[in-house]
């Protein structure tokens, strides 16, 4: 049946079996492969040689159209040109420097200028550090302590922003932490009822796009109905546009569903994969942040700012989200068809830009990890239950490859189960 | 970072529990109950748990509750019960003093081979086959272990209260399968494989599990490596794994 060639791993396993020596876990974090989403590991690889466009390649020489995207930062296409050069020439006049680069006040300006809930910006390297910002200029602003998070968040790596039973994290580092439910927002005006005059913030993501379970885009008012809440009670309202980012709205994607943060956080599309983060936000906190303590070694760093006013500004003159959204919807729609043409329930969720997928014929997960390993193992680089990322750089020629591997592995895999079937 | 309460039920139903399967598969544990007159030992703890355990045609069987048993411990509290278990309290019967031979002799021996089992020495685990009985009885052991941490830890309970109702086979290749059963947050364990798990975590061997079990090994770098396998609903195994590292807290 195979008309794909199937990917082998040997140099990959050769360079974990090296790096298990030296490095925890081999691969740590959300790119390694005991975060859940390679099953089985031995499907997918784990080392890259080089990337390019929409595609990358492992060290085995293995080509892959990625979906994956790096898990976001890759908007442009991997080595996007426009932004290679302008990140290039600005490595020739320098990079970290005691004095910052004006190129930081361009790119805030820019920002400020282009995300419509904005008056100010402020840079560091990583999501988890402008969540951490949000989070601490919340208190700093409010005086209050208590931060609300919607269950099934991820806001990054800071013991505040984990979950008591993560380890390291103690009891006392989430004793402040409220829960509630995604688009429940009778149950977050109860929650606030309960803890009026505590609560500094309430942050979410713009929808529901966690991992394992389905995205959930939000109820129609659910937003406008939160700003409300927010507005009335006191409460800083914090969306962290990490993940969807410039994917959903060059201006925010609070802008995208109708309301304004007052608060937002960005990082991985910034600068198509040169290294920054950004948290913007309302006039009235502009103080709270000034009086913090929070910087980095190279938070300052010349190059991801002059990659990241390149990569905005292509963005802005393309409209890229419109191109994302076409592009991810064509996709999804394809995938869809193909699974139903094979006997398939493959459900999409999410937005299109971002889609996630389950194959819903069995509760247990694993017909579709089985489907989302025969396409990696044939060069279609996804995660198991993760959203996946569309990128500039992905043409209708990718596309159609894509639903020709799938279709195959749609037909392998329910070979070797026809007892689901 | 852990509690009396918690402990006792991992002593009472992960420890002396698996006095099930030392019975089951060690000849020499059978044999100490092989010929004796049919004898149950209750252990009743107060605020805690309570459990009896019935010795009969060499074999072992453990059940929650001590209303009908022929040797009656009751605890005044689960540090005592727990003391029981470290060896720092005697027990005292309030029920079947006549039977306290059986008390002193035979469940003391077969105690002894519990821990033989479960504390192991270098040398003993050389034998392959003491080093496979040791690892198929820690396993036991831990798979009951998680019930109970996710039933009464605090932090344990977070964890159990986010696994979806279904059944989790946990195994070693080739070894002992349990099923950690989830419904509404609640944990049950049971030492055998479910019919129809909605997921799937296995060690590749004994030696692999063994290591795992003596923190010799990562278990993150075992999954890279393809020796522990998942599949299915990964997040059922992602809060029970948390659960898994809260184990060795309380058993060590």
């Amino acid at each position: 049946m195979a008309n794909f060639k199937i990917n082998e791993y040997d140099k990959s396993r050769e360079w974990f079996n090296r790096a298990t020596k030296v490095i925890p876990s081999g691969v740590y974090g959300h790119l390694g492969p005991a975060e859940g989403n390679f099953i089985p590991v031995s499907a997918w690889p784990f080392f890259s040689e080089k990337a390019k466009g929409t595609y990358f390649w492992d060290v085995d020489g293995n080509k892959f159209i990625d979906y994956m995207c790096a898990y976001g930062p890759n908007i442009m296409g991997y080595n996007d040109p426009d932004v290679d050069k302008a990140a290039l020439e600005q490595a020739k006049s320098g990079n970290c420097i005691t004095s910052p680069s004006y190129k930081m006040v361009e790119l805030a300006e820019l920002m400020v200028d282009t995300v419509k809930s904005a008056d100010w910006a402020f840079f560091a390297k990583n999501g988890n550090d402008v969540t951490t910002l949000a989070i601490m200029a919340a208190r700093n602003a409010t005086h209050r302590k208590k931060i609300i998070f919607v269950n099934g968040f991820y806001h990054g790596v800071s013991a505040v922003v984990q979950k008591i039973d993560y380890p390291g994290v103690l009891p006392e580092d989430v004793a402040n932490n409220l829960y509630v439910d995604w688009n429940d927002f009778d149950a977050l005006e109860k929650l606030v009822a309960e803890n009026e005059g505590e609560i500094a913030a309430f942050i979410s993501t713009p929808y529901l796009h966690g991992n394992y379970f389905d995205n959930q885009l939000p109820a129609d008012g659910y937003w406008q109905k939160v700003r409300n809440l927010c507005t009335e009670k006191g409460i800083v309202l914090i969306v962290d546009d990490v993940r969807a980012g410039f994917r959903l709205d060059v201006a925010g994607s609070d802008h995208y569903y109708g309301f304004e943060a007052d608060m937002i956080c960005f990082c991985k599309a910034i600068a198509n994969g040169w290294n920054v983060s950004c948290l913007c936000g309302k006039d009235f906190l502009k103080d709270a942040v000034s009086g913090m303590s929070y910087t980095g070694s190279y938070w300052m760093s010349a190059i991801p700012f002059a990659a990241g006013i390149a990569n905005i500004t292509k963005m802005r003159e393309l409209n890229l989200p419109v191109i994302l959204k076409e592009k991810g919807q064509k996709l999804c729609d394809g995938l869809k068809e193909a699974g139903k043409n094979n006997g398939f329930d493959l459900v999409v969720s999410g937005e299109p830009a971002l889609f996630y997928l389950r194959i819903a014929n069995d509760n247990t997960m694993m017909l579709h990890q089985a489907w989302i390993a025969e396409c990696v193992k044939r060069g279609i680089f996804f995660a198991g239950h993760h959203n996946h990322f569309i990128n500039y750089a992905l043409s209708d020629a990718d596309i159609k490859h894509t639903l020709e591997v799938a279709d195959e592995a749609f037909k392998v895999v329910k070979k070797e189960h026809p007892e689901a079937f | 970072m852990t509690d009396a309460k918690t402990l006792a039920y991992i002593n009472m139903y992960a420890v002396l529990g698996t006095l099930e399967n030392l019975c089951e598969l060690d000849p020499k544990a059978s044999a100490l109950v092989a010929d004796i007159k049919p004898i149950s030992v209750g252990f009743e703890v107060k605020d805690g748990p309570s459990a009896t355990i019935t010795f009969k045609n060499g074999r072992c069987r453990m059940e929650q509750g001590c209303t009908d048993c022929d040797i009656k411990l009751p605890f005044s509290s689960c540090e005592k019960f727990n003391g029981l278990i470290d060896g720092t309290v005697t027990p005292i019967p309030s029920k079947g003093f006549i039977h306290i031979k059986f008390l002193l002799n035979t469940f003391t021996k077969l105690t002894d081979i519990l821990t033989a089992y479960m504390r192991p020495s270098e040398e003993d685990l050389k034998d392959e086959e003491f080093f496979n009985m040791s690892t198929t009885l820690m396993f036991y052991t831990i798979t009951v272990a998680i019930s109970q941490i996710g039933n009464y830890d605090k932090i344990g309970k977070f964890s159990a209260e986010h696994i979806v109702d279904g059944d989790i086979m946990m195994s070693i290749k080739g070894g002992p399968k349990s099923t950690i059963r989830a419904k509404n947050g609640h944990l049950v364990t049971i030492k055998k494989a479910p019919e129809d798990p909605r997921s799937v975590m296995e060690f590749g061997s004994m030696k692999l599990a063994n290591d795992l079990f003596n923190g010799k090994v990562s278990a993150m770098a075992q999954i890279g490596e393809g020796n522990i396998t998942m599949s299915g609903m990964i997040n059922m195994l992602d809060n029970m794994n948390r659960i898994l590292d809260r184990v060795g807290l309380y058993l060590a």
